[in-house]
């Protein structure tokens, strides 16, 4: 990991965490306070399954790789997460343990936000904590998909096609 | 008040006794009162659908008392059951946050009381409480949560047994029987089920417990299955 490097994403249609694009403008205010972006190699594991969860991850630019994993190793991909998408909001709301594995597959900036302050911004920013469980069922919509894909499917071959 | 399905139907959930022991349920005052006035406290029978996978999300289903079978159907009509809901959860609730269609079908396995509420309303309801919304958002994260280990659980398991095994060691789990040397645990699924629940067939299921009973890993005594060697389940789960 890299020393922080600032920066300020006020512009909204280029926010690095362009879902939260809708909110008001002092709401994204706030949100980018509690930033500290650094920058990352690909194949960087920014959090690993069954690890504690310190915060949210905003994927800045590039994509990573959310997978599970068996206890004899082998790994099964989730799916693909995109720019602008925010990793490990389930943990950190349901202050557990991360249930996937994080892996960057390209050299991008990732903002963190830390569990404390994510907290006291969406206890303070009402819409925010409705885009928030908006985000949530977005996320659980995509994983019923993948039990879908992973539970029907007959053969381990059929399944391991189906990478998301 | 008795309902028709020998229900004690709790009325107001202002006076619910159990609502302190539930997630959702444990809402401050005035959100309570503001639930109260948009629910509709509504009973079930057994084998009853409350929505099917692909309908239009028309509202929310707090389960309060009795069990809900949730699944996902294939084309060819095969079932996968996700999870057996419990008291306390809240049933639709992505589809009504999202305004996509269900992605499960949620059945009653008991006889069942539900609060439903309108999806407007519990919208409505959701941008005017921030308690409500974060413990929305508890549920949704524990639920994606349960999700992510259903895929690991069925992607990653190499034969139907290593998956029985898991389910069995998981449902002994949750009744604090595990720490003991035998845990017992009641099997309130028929074999059916417990087929759709690892995603293969019944006769599988049957031929699986005939051979756990043949080790002597397992015992059955009506619908209570003893565990009576944890240590050979174990190792079947981790697939050595």
């Amino acid at each position: 990991m890299q020393s922080g490097i600032e920066h300020s994403f006020m512009e909204r249609a280029e926010r690095p965490d362009r879902v939260f694009y809708d909110l008001p403008p002092e709401t994204l205010k706030a949100f980018d306070a509690l930033k500290s972006i650094n920058e990352y190699e690909r194949g960087t594991v920014l959090f690993r399954e069954g690890s504690p969860c310190r915060g949210v991850l905003v994927l800045c630019e590039g994509r990573a790789r959310l997978s599970v994993c068996s206890e004899s190793g082998s790994r099964l991909t989730l799916r693909i997460a995109g720019p602008g998408e925010i990793l490990g909001l389930s943990a950190c709301l349901a202050d557990s343990a991360h249930e996937m594995t994080a892996e960057l597959l390209d050299s991008t900036r990732v903002a963190l936000v830390r569990r404390k302050d994510l907290m006291e911004f969406l206890h303070d920013h009402r819409e925010a904590c409705m885009k928030v469980v908006s985000l949530l069922s977005q996320d659980l919509h995509r994983a019923y998909d993948r039990v879908r894909t992973v539970g029907m499917s007959r053969s381990r071959r059929s399944r391991a096609l189906r990478v998301h | 008040m008795l309902s028709p399905y020998g229900l004690d139907i709790i009325e107001s959930c202002l006076t619910c006794k159990t609502r302190t022991e539930r997630l959702f349920c444990d809402l401050p005052g005035p959100a309570l009162q503001a639930f109260e006035g948009i629910k509709y406290a509504t009973a079930y029978p057994k084998g009853a659908v409350l929505f099917v996978e692909g309908q239009a999300p028309r509202g929310i289903f707090v389960l309060c008392k009795g069990r809900v079978k949730l699944s996902i159907c294939a084309t060819d009509g095969k079932t996968l059951i996700v999870k057996i809901a419990e008291p306390g959860e809240v049933l639709g609730l992505s589809a009504s946050v999202s305004g996509k269609p269900y992605e499960l079908t949620a059945e009653t396995i008991d006889p069942c009381q539900v609060n439903f509420v309108k999806r407007d309303d519990f919208l409505h309801f959701l941008r005017e409480y921030s308690e409500a919304c974060f413990k929305v958002a508890e549920q949704l994260s524990e639920k994606y949560n349960t999700a992510c280990h259903e895929v690991r659980s069925l992607g990653l398991s190499h034969s139907a047994g290593e998956k029985l095994a898991k389910l069995l060691l998981e449902w002994s789990s949750k009744n604090g029987e595990s720490v003991k040397q035998e845990p017992r645990l009641k099997l309130a699924l028929t074999h059916e089920e417990i087929a759709q629940m690892i995603g293969t067939s019944r006769e599988t299921v049957t031929r699986l417990f005939a051979d756990l009973k043949k080790r002597q890993i397992v015992q059955a005594k009506g619908s209570t299955l003893i565990i009576r060697n944890k240590g050979a389940l174990k190792l079947i789960a981790s697939n050595n």
